[in-house]
């Protein structure tokens, strides 16, 4: 043989992938070429992580190779995806879906921790995941919580990292009137339970970007940008320069500011610029909008990259601010906090 | 997850903080990444070995942060990459099995690694696996300088392009730093990467968390400890009881973009009050002699005592992290030997005067106060619990400026000597009398073990 063969990959989410393996290339191979989300450890044939079912056309493992597959898990149509050759088109199976591994939603029942006012409109919501769950999420991403004595699923984003788990911090806003509001204004308390669903998203932190970080956040989209700072300290490596810029409406309505003066201590790269729409500003805070704080003089590079988290209005200028001052528009990730009805 | 399972608590709380004092919530919050650095920051120059202890041919195997390292010398060049196969994490070095100058082969299946890339390049008796060439072990940067051998110890993934060198983990330099750090009382202070520069010294394991080691070398309130030991009486030295802050900038910082980052400690200048007495105690400094010296430490913990043990030598420390519970104790003193004459005086005054009564007697002195300050510290909750006083700006300065140019928190060690306080191997090693150390053990007669 000597041009490529097609291959089709399917997940138990109904997403495939089609592949074209080289000779003398394994399915695996051409997968990981591909960038395909298969499963996989030793490539040897050894491990049996690369698992998958052959459920159309012809494919073996290579001639004369050991494999760690018993005899009755082949003729089943088992095969090790790393020592696999086709013969001709076929198509294989695998029992995960194409998001595997990489933070898979779950559901998971929490313990309250705290519920605390940081601002005449915010509450910071503690939670811990209860004995027996686990997780996993990108910093960025968000979590759904079902109202407790309701069928209401609200959306918030984390402010804490992974490795933080099994404690999760939230950032929500008050609205007058709103049901989860409502409750936690009136009926949170420390050891209630809640139930979660998550990670959710694309908006996460997008890692080995080495070009200048731009974050707007405002009000509590500052949560998402928090856990991602977390996350930039922690990369291996020169650090990015990052700047964050952070507004919310009135001097009542600010919080976290002794966090991010931590952040600040604590990574030599990082600016922070905190602005307020109106009002008698503390020190140290501009009264302004958070978009229009970060100018020419940043010296921003197409290859900069951004992440806007507030309301739409917010990320709508943000986005034409950034592209005006030389980002690319690929290069810009938002996050719409949008009040629920 | 059964629905009808009742929900439970975790079990395991952690960090519960007290309040009002000077070392309150706010305060430790802003030193939060020092307390969380139990087994060291990576992706820091360290010292490994001293040059004599790796001779041509010779490999040995050591642990930093947790990380376990091999080094080697083969045809004149030195290499360190890490110690644990990626086969099923065996210890290349516990019975080095090498059969060229340039890699070394784990002596249980025989998976063989390029010491300078660390890719795995055959296999002894698989050389046709398609393994070969797709994985391999993590290389570490290495400099030899005046008889001591530094390993840049990294994550996995930390870009060998972005490794800083060497001298950014080292102390400050004398003359360059004169008008910035002047000082009047004694001559320059010799530096490791000056030219001449001989370093003699010991390292040895001690049993304490590095962070209590490396505190107890800058804190100025420790001198007491000292106070009876046999070289300040043989010499009549004026030893404080111990020396006070007395101005509002006692320490400055040391934070330039192209250096170290650390702390100099404004010692015998107008900014320290020196205690000779104590009448309430009945207690007086009778020595006769001065010795004015100053310390000064950068990351990942290098401390530096200018002018110690007398003029026209330093004297360097490291309180390298092994584990959570463990570190190595370096001892290391320098000083320029222009000729072979001079260099063989200074290895004799250092074999006769430093070594027992400095090296030994003075920092033995040290070595059991951080042991008796360790088990405060062991379960974490002495970061918590501890009182401090005035004297305490040195080390509470030290955990701010650290939090903040640490290059990466080590995590803690997985799969690796001694993490698993209890595992079986190590009970027998103890019951041995072997204490936990920071070499590896090596497999000396493959017939009798």
């Amino acid at each position: 043989m000597s041009t490529t063969t097609k291959v089709v990959l399917g997940f138990t989410d109904g997403v495939e992938h089609e592949l074209l393996v080289q000779p003398g290339h394994s399915v695996l191979d051409a997968a990981l070429e591909g960038e395909v989300p298969i499963l996989f450890q030793c490539r040897t044939g050894s491990c049996g992580s690369c698992l998958a079912r052959l459920v159309e056309g012809k494919a073996e493992h290579r001639s004369g190779l050991a494999v760690s597959l018993l005899p009755g898990e082949r003729e089943q149509g088992y095969r090790l995806l790393c020592a696999t050759e086709p013969k001709g088109e076929c198509r294989f199976s695998v029992a995960y879906d194409s998001a595997a591994g990489a933070g898979r939603p779950i559901e998971a029942k929490c313990f309250v921790n705290a519920v605390e006012r940081i601002a005449n409109d915010v509450i910071r919501f503690e939670l811990e995941l209860a004995e027996g769950y686990s997780m996993d999420f990108r910093p960025g991403q968000f979590i759904q919580i079902k109202v407790p004595g309701t069928e209401v699923v609200r959306s918030y984003s984390m402010a804490t990292m992974a490795s933080d788990l099994p404690r999760i911090e939230l950032l929500i806003r008050i609205l007058p009137g709103g049901i989860m509001s409502g409750w936690l204004e009136n009926q949170a308390k420390p050891d209630d339970v809640v139930e979660i669903r998550g990670p959710y998203g694309q908006f996460f932190l997008k890692e080995k970007v080495r070009e200048p970080h731009i974050m707007i956040a405002g009000g509590t989209g500052l949560a998402p940008m928090l856990s991602m700072l977390a996350a930039l300290r922690r990369v291996p490596g020169r650090k990015p320069k990052t700047i964050l810029s952070f507004g919310c409406q009135s001097p009542e309505g600010l919080f976290a500011l002794d966090q991010l003066d931590l952040h600040q201590q604590w990574s030599p790269t990082l600016q922070v610029r905190i602005a307020v729409d109106r009002g008698t500003p503390p020190a140290g805070v501009q009264v302004g909008n958070p978009v229009e704080a970060l100018t020419p003089a940043d010296g921003l590079t197409p290859d900069s990259v951004a992440y806007l988290c507030g309301p739409p209005g917010m990320i709508a200028a943000a986005r034409a601010h950034l592209e005006a001052l030389g980002l690319a528009p690929g290069n810009i990730f938002a996050e719409q906090f949008v009040a629920s009805n | 997850m059964n629905d009808q399972a009742p929900v439970r608590r975790r079990t395991v709380r952690v960090n519960e903080i007290s309040t009002a004092r000077m070392n309150d919530e706010k305060t430790q919050s802003q030193y939060q990444p020092y307390k969380d650095a139990a087994w060291g920051f990576v992706n820091h120059w360290y010292p490994a070995l001293f040059s004599e202890e790796l001779p041509e041919q010779a490999v040995e195997g050591i642990q930093i942060a947790g990380i376990p390292i091999l080094l080697r010398r083969a045809a004149g060049k030195l290499y360190a990459i890490k110690d644990q196969c990626v086969h099923r994490g065996v210890r290349l070095s516990a019975k080095p099995t090498c059969f060229n100058d340039t890699s070394i082969t784990c002596w249980y299946h025989g998976f063989n690694f390029d010491l300078a890339s660390g890719v795995l390049n055959t296999i002894v008796a698989n050389p046709d696996s398609k393994l070969i060439g797709k994985t391999g072990v993590t290389t570490y940067p290495v400099e030899e300088i005046a008889g001591m051998i530094f390993v840049f110890v990294r994550e996995d993934d930390f870009p060998l392009e972005d490794v800083p060198p060497l001298a950014h983990d080292l102390p400050v330099r004398f003359p360059e730093n004169n008008e910035r750090f002047p000082h009047p009382l004694w001559p320059d202070a010799p530096g490791i990467l000056d030219e001449g520069a001989v370093a003699l010294g010991l390292h040895r394991t001690g049993q304490s968390n590095w962070r209590i080691a490396c505190e107890n070398g800058f804190d100025n309130a420790h001198i007491l400890v000292h106070k009876d030991n046999a070289i300040v009486h043989a010499m009549d030295w004026v030893l404080p009881l111990g020396i006070v802050p007395d101005h509002e900038e006692p320490i400055s910082l040391i934070e330039d973009e192209d250096g170290p980052k650390g702390m100099m400690q404004w010692l015998f200048t107008d900014r320290w009050k020196p205690i000779l007495e104590n009448p309430d105690l009945g207690l007086k400094i009778e020595g006769a002699n001065s010795r004015f010296y100053r310390t000064s430490v950068v990351l990942p913990g290098c401390l530096m005592v200018e002018n110690w043990p007398e003029d026209h030598v330093v004297q360097y420390e490291w309180y390298v992290p092994i584990t959570d519970d463990l570190y190595e104790y370096w001892e290391v003193m320098v000083r320029i030997c222009k000729t072979d004459d001079e260099r063989k005086k200074f290895q004799y005054r250092f074999d006769n005067l430093y070594m027992p009564l400095c090296i030994r007697g003075f920092n033995d002195s040290d070595l059991y106060a951080r042991e008796a300050m360790e088990e405060f510290y062991t379960d974490g909750t002495g970061w918590d619990d501890e009182q401090l006083v005035e004297t305490d700006v040195s080390p509470v300065t030290w955990r701010k400026l650290a939090s903040r140019w640490n290059r990466g928190i080590a995590k803690p060690g997985k799969g690796v000597t001694n993490a698993t306080k209890t595992s079986s191997i190590r009970l027998r090693r103890l019951a041995q009398g072997k204490a936990p150390g920071y070499k590896v053990e090596k497999i000396e007669n493959v017939n009798d073990y």
